[in-house]
């Protein structure tokens, strides 16, 4: 069983990597030739410290002999302080060019990832913004990603310095004396079985602290969005006590991280401050019998810390590792989501749309709470619809079936005569026009917000429609008019006009098919007359499905559904409707403010 | 200040200054005894690992060449023991600086969280919540590795580059000079890079809370995009910001990545110029070889430390480019906050006044002119009106969301500025257009109005409000999960949801803006008892649209054009055949 698991887990971590190269393409050459880069400037580093050396041993040992160099040989302590300098210029311009160049790679990657992973969260069906919480996403791509971002731009990097620094010395202390050689590296396997150890326990705090750190930005998140309500119930103690709760356990679980490495490092450190122990006793003996020269010795010990520093670095490197496995995970859960909703080939529907709608035999749920049973209804083309129906009778689920924001379970939908299942999605969408119960506008203008259907409508047909949906007479009102911008969600503005925004927002695309859910019930009754009107008046062909509840938005239309518990209780005209005595008289009658409605 | 949206970079206008650094003192103050001890301990493992040359120089100079076996393993055990001195100096260092790192930024999290929640409403409007977020949870991460390990290790480097100088200038004068004259050079240098790093990363981190901004609209606005099927041009957009971001870091790392081969560069030239001074220029007439050898080893190790404070150096430009914005929110001046001296509203019985209240949102556009009236305790008012004449405006003044341009709102004779606003909102009741459900079960929505509500409190709230039948419905009745952006719930349920939350909190005052819009009529009917229910002995101010909801109001307001046209009960104005007759009979003529 357990060893299940770490297979399972030894795979993961291939898949994150298997991952991560297939994002790479594109940057690979340029990738591996910064890695070659980066071999070479730590070969540099070794061979630099010769001109030095060189230079310290012609004219800095020896009273005689230097002063003899001195006198004969000055061009070489010319060309040797040339060589240093030129040497350190050449090797600092590569390393930084080796560093631009993991930095252009790990962002371009960046860039590909997130701008694919936006696209794909833009194009998920209902169900997966019902799973995945805002901050959880916010996380995903922000601090998830860096991970990622850092592990090519600077993880890997390390471990190829680390290893290209340990592999030269290695070779170069065989080629000195292999038993030196073998006594310094001895202490390797240890280093090895200790880091296994702490990757083993690291794996799981990173993908706990990376837990914490999304709860933290969802409980961030919903308190901003939801500051008006904190601010209303004066419950700005209990949400900070609930925060600090989240913080607490987000600082603590960073803290626990950061101290699990502490427990091997001490380990670690010995290990690597062992090295220069190890050739005192080990070298000092081999000089002592003539095994080691003294210049031999010098060079173990010059180049000891290119075995150190590898080791030193252990730590970093894994836990930076394990963060990038735990992120690279939620990351790649992302990039391999599928929406349940996908559109059907382009099968050359024509550009326009006729407008008729037909539900059949239509059931839906919501999980195992159905929402929706057995529905059948016809709207022709051109007709106005009204939906009624108490509070959680299915109304919106049932208008949110046309334009494909969920599938039915049983039955299906037509628009056109068409399966909405074969429809191309965007085409079908692209007709629909739809102001929501929950009016949500973004932070741009007024008018870039009635022109979010087609960004390049001219204002002119802003304002229209503007008109249309009795916005501009408060528009025109605004100190910077069109331009005025809107907060988040359209804060600033009360519900009568958000609500008009969206409708106008709505008409703008010239729909075939307009639906209003609930649009108009918090303006007041003259608006409601003008919307109306407009709404009688357009100057292209359209379907309007209503949910309403006033009965003044409901009684001109050509045919009024009522819903009761999901399924169509009552169907005809205002007129009908009201001669049935049923719930559409009861409403009506209550709107009439109790008064029998002759 | 104009509002903000993703597309613009916040401006940000104070000069880059180490008082930012001071400023972050205060939360360092807190820990200063650890970090003394943490700073001490660092020194003494730093100390003692001065002492292994010494030991090695012995070993090779004397013990090796005497071939005494028993004495190098005397040094070696030396040495050992130097090691464990200062690595078990350093574990606990690193312990405690661990520690102390997550506390301050703990702290920092703590303090813009709280500092937040006293910001008014405007804050909220005037820009993306992505970048409020971004502050509180990206930008803090970022600062406390430079506000707990920086520090010390910027105190220990210069430590050691002044033991360092001192005792170079004791070896020789001259020389000495040859390798600070590297110094200059360097600051010249970094002052260059640093004018333009500040910028590049304030930049960074600009684009990126545009960039995140976005990205969290997009995430909530979805279904509208989808309906618009605008997934591509805001792909688009997503994609002019990314890229942006992409530029600005590389920009900005183009400098950071230039300081380590800088101060590399200049100490190779300084060592270069220290040898051709020694050597050509002074010669070893006047020079010993032994000092020359010993001012460079000086003058490596001199470097070092400096190299330290160069990458240090970086990541300070890096972050306090996060730090000021930091600060830049925790200075956002809380406009409405209890006054010095505020006392507590004592209980009241809700009688509520408005003396001569006048409000304007943006300097010069009244909203409210000179309005007063009286409410007496128990009664309940009806606000209606043409959207956007004020209704709104009242009772948000009456809650205190916002304070008045002029005159006094009372709330039983007290003037409510001088009261605390906890006291104040915690004894009122509003319920808000946008009905905010907040994720976890319904049950802990419900008991968001009163904490410790009891479950048979909730559920007889919830009944009152008719929501207790839809709720038991559920699968999970009480215990049901509403997702975040509470799809499971339609607007109507969620409302009533709210109303319940509301009813719960037993306010003495009142406030429903638009609180029913989304109940259907059948619904609100049955509701109306349970508002009559609410209503009774409490004083309420209901903004509503439909008359039915208004008619059984005590008094009816009339609200247009910045104050109060018509007063009285439904037949008196009736009776007036002013603007409310004309609403109400426009409203009439719609239903026959």
């Amino acid at each position: 069983m357990k060893e299940e698991k770490q297979w399972n887990e030894a795979a993961a971590s291939s898949g994150c990597l298997r991952w991560l190269f297939a994002n790479l393409s594109g940057f690979r050459a340029l990738y591996a030739f910064g890695i070659i880069l980066t071999i070479v400037y730590n070969g540099m580093q070794l061979t630099v410290p010769i001109f030095s050396q060189k230079i310290v041993d012609l004219f800095l040992s020896g009273e005689e002999s230097a002063a003899a160099n001195l006198r004969d040989h000055r061009d070489w302590l010319l060309w040797l302080l040339a060589g240093m300098v030129g040497f350190t210029f050449l090797r600092t311009f590569i390393v930084y060019h080796a560093c631009m160049i993991f930095e252009r790679v790990s962002q371009g990657m960046l860039y590909r990832i997130r701008n694919r992973l936006f696209r794909k969260i833009l194009n998920q069906d209902m169900g997966f913004y019902d799973r995945f919480r805002t901050g959880d996403l916010m996380t995903r791509l922000t601090g998830d990603l860096d991970a990622v971002r850092h592990m090519v731009a600077w993880v890997v990097r390390t471990v190829v310095e680390c290893i290209a620094l340990l592999l030269s010395a290695t070779v170069y202390f065989i080629y000195l004396d292999p038993l030196m050689a073998f006594s310094i590296l001895a202490l390797s396997p240890l280093i090895f079985f200790v880091t296994l150890a702490f990757k083993r326990q690291a794996a799981p705090m990173h993908q706990q602290l990376r837990e914490k750190m999304s709860d933290l930005n969802t409980a961030a998140q919903e308190n901003i969005s939801g500051n008006r309500v904190v601010k209303a119930f004066a419950r700005e103690e209990y949400e900070i006590n609930r925060f600090q709760e989240r913080n607490e356990d987000y600082s603590s679980a960073r803290k626990e991280t950061a101290l699990l490495w502490l427990k091997y490092f001490p380990v670690i450190e010995m290990c690597a401050n062992a090295l220069p122990v190890i050739l005192m006793v080990v070298g000092g003996f081999f000089l002592m019998h003539g095994r080691l020269t003294v210049g031999e010795y010098v060079a173990y010990s010059g180049l000891l810390w290119t075995v150190a520093n590898p080791m030193r670095n252990l730590g970093n490197i894994i836990n930076e590792f394990q963060r990038f496995h735990s992120a690279a995970q939620k990351v790649m859960e992302l990039d391999a989501a599928q929406p349940s909703i996908v559109t059907a080939p382009s099968s050359g529907e024509k550009d326009d749309l006729r407008g008729r709608v037909e539900f059949r035999n239509v059931s839906f749920a919501y999980g195992d709470h159905e929402v929706l049973h057995r529905i059948n209804l016809t709207i022709e083309a051109g007709q106005t619809v009204a939906i009624m129906g108490e509070t959680g009778s299915g109304k919106t689920s049932l208008i949110q079936l046309i334009p494909r924001f969920y599938d039915p379970q049983e039955g299906e939908v037509f628009v056109d005569g068409k399966n909405v299942k074969d429809w191309e999605l965007k085409k079908l969408r692209g007709h629909i026009g739809m102001a929501t119960q929950d009016v949500l506008l973004f932070s741009d203008s007024i008018d870039g917000n009635i022109a979010y259907g087609d960004s390049k409508m001219p204002e002119s047909q802003v304002e229209y429609f503007a008109e249309s949906a009795a916005a501009a007479e408060f528009i025109e009102r605004m100190p910077e008019k069109y331009g005025t911008i809107v907060g988040e969600r359209g804060v600033g503005l009360s519900g009568g006009q958000k609500q008009r925004i969206s409708l106008a927002r709505a008409l703008a695309i010239r729909p075939g098919i307009l639906i209003l859910d609930d649009t108009t019930s918090a303006v007041d009754l003259e608006t409601e007359k003008h919307i109306q009107q407009s709404l009688a008046h357009l100057d292209f062909p359209c379907t309007k499905i209503i949910i309403a509840q006033r009965i003044s938005s409901t009684k001109d239309a050509d045919q009024i559904f009522v819903l009761e518990n999901g399924q169509i209780a009552e169907q005809g005209t205002h007129a009908e409707l009201l001669a049935k005595k049923g719930y559409y008289y009861q409403v009506a009658m209550l709107q009439n403010g109790g008064e029998q409605i002759g | 200040m104009a509002r903000n949206t993703y597309g613009q970079d916040e401006r940000l206008e104070t000069p880059f200054e180490f008082r930012h650094l001071l400023r972050a003192g205060v939360y360092l103050k807190r820990y200063r005894f650890k970090m003394i001890v943490a700073f001490v301990l660092s020194a003494v493992a730093a100390a003692t690992g001065l002492l292994s040359p010494v030991i090695t120089q012995k070993a090779l100079d004397e013990v090796i060449p005497a071939g005494d076996m028993k004495r190098l393993f005397v040094l070696a055990g030396m040495l050992l023991g130097v090691f464990v001195v200062s690595v078990t100096f350093s574990t606990i260092r690193s312990r405690i600086m661990t520690k102390v790192g997550q506390d301050i930024i703990f702290d920092i999290r703590s303090d813009l969280f709280r500092h937040l929640q006293e910001l008014s409403f405007q804050y909220y409007d005037d820009r993306p919540h992505g970048k409020i977020l971004i502050r509180v949870v990206n930008y803090v991460n970022s600062v406390s590795d430079m506000l707990s390990n920086g520090i010390i290790n910027v105190i220990l480097e210069v430590l050691n580059m002044i033991f360092i100088v001192i005792f170079m200038l004791a070896t020789d004068l001259k020389l000495s000079l040859v390798v600070l004259a590297g110094v200059p050079i360097l600051m010249a240098f970094m002052m260059f890079i640093k004018k333009h790093q500040r910028q590049a990363w304030q930049q960074v981190s600009n684009k990126s809370s545009n960039l995140n901004a976005y990205l969290q609209e997009n995430i909530v606005g979805a279904r509208v995009t989808q309906i618009f099927t605008r997934e591509e041009e805001n792909a688009k957009i997503f994609d002019g910001l990314s890229k942006e971001c992409q530029e600005t870091w590389l920009e900005a790392t183009k400098y950071s990545n230039l300081i380590w081969p800088g101060i590399d560069n200049v100490s190779v030239c300084v060592r270069a110029a220290l040898y051709m001074v020694a050597l050509l220029w002074l010669g070893p007439e006047s020079v010993s070889i032994g000092v020359v050898v010993a001012i460079s080893s000086y003058a490596a190790r001199f470097w070092q430390p400096i190299m330290n404070l160069g990458n240090l150096f970086n990541t300070f430009i890096n972050n306090i480019a996060y730090l000021e914005r930091i600060f830049e929110t925790l200075d956002e001046p809380v406009l409405v906050k209890d006054k010095e001296g505020a006392t507590k509203l004592p209980p009241v019985r809700g009688d509520v006044s408005f003396e001569d209240v006048s409000f304007s949102y943006e300097e010069g556009k009244e909203v409210l002119s000179h309005v007063s009236f009286h409410v007496k305790a128990g009664e309940s008012v009806a606000l209606v009106g043409p959207t956007g004449a004020g209704k709104s405006t009242i009772v948000n003044l009456l809650s205190r969301f916002y304070n008045v341009g002029g005159g006094k709102i009372c709330i039983d004779g007290t003037d409510i500025s001088g009261v605390t606003l906890h006291s104040l909102r915690s004894q009122m009741g509003i319920m808000m257009q946008d009905s905010f459900i907040f994720s976890g079960t319904i049950g802990e929505n419900i008991r968001y109005g009163r904490l410790d509500a009891t479950q048979e409190e909730i559920e007889a709230a919830a009944k009152t409000v008719c929501a207790d039948a839809f709720i038991r419905k559920m699968e999970d009745g009480y215990q049901t999960e509403v997702k975040e952006r509470g799809s499971l719930l339609s607007q109507g349920q969620k409302q009533l949801i709210s109303f319940a939350r509301t009813l719960l909190s037993d306010p003495r005052i009142l406030i429903l803006d638009e609180a029913t819009s989304s109940i259907d009529v059948q619904t609100e009917q049955a509701l109306q008892q349970g508002i009559d229910a609410m209503l009774k002995g409490r004083t309420s101010f209901i903004i509503a649209h439909r008359l039915s909801t208004i008619r059984n109001c005590d008094r009816i307001f009339y609200i247009d054009r910045g104050g109060i046209t018509e007063s009285g009960t439904h037949e008196e104005l009736m009776a007036k055949k002013g603007d409310y007759y004309h609403l109400y009979t426009a409203q009439k003529e719609e239903v026959q």
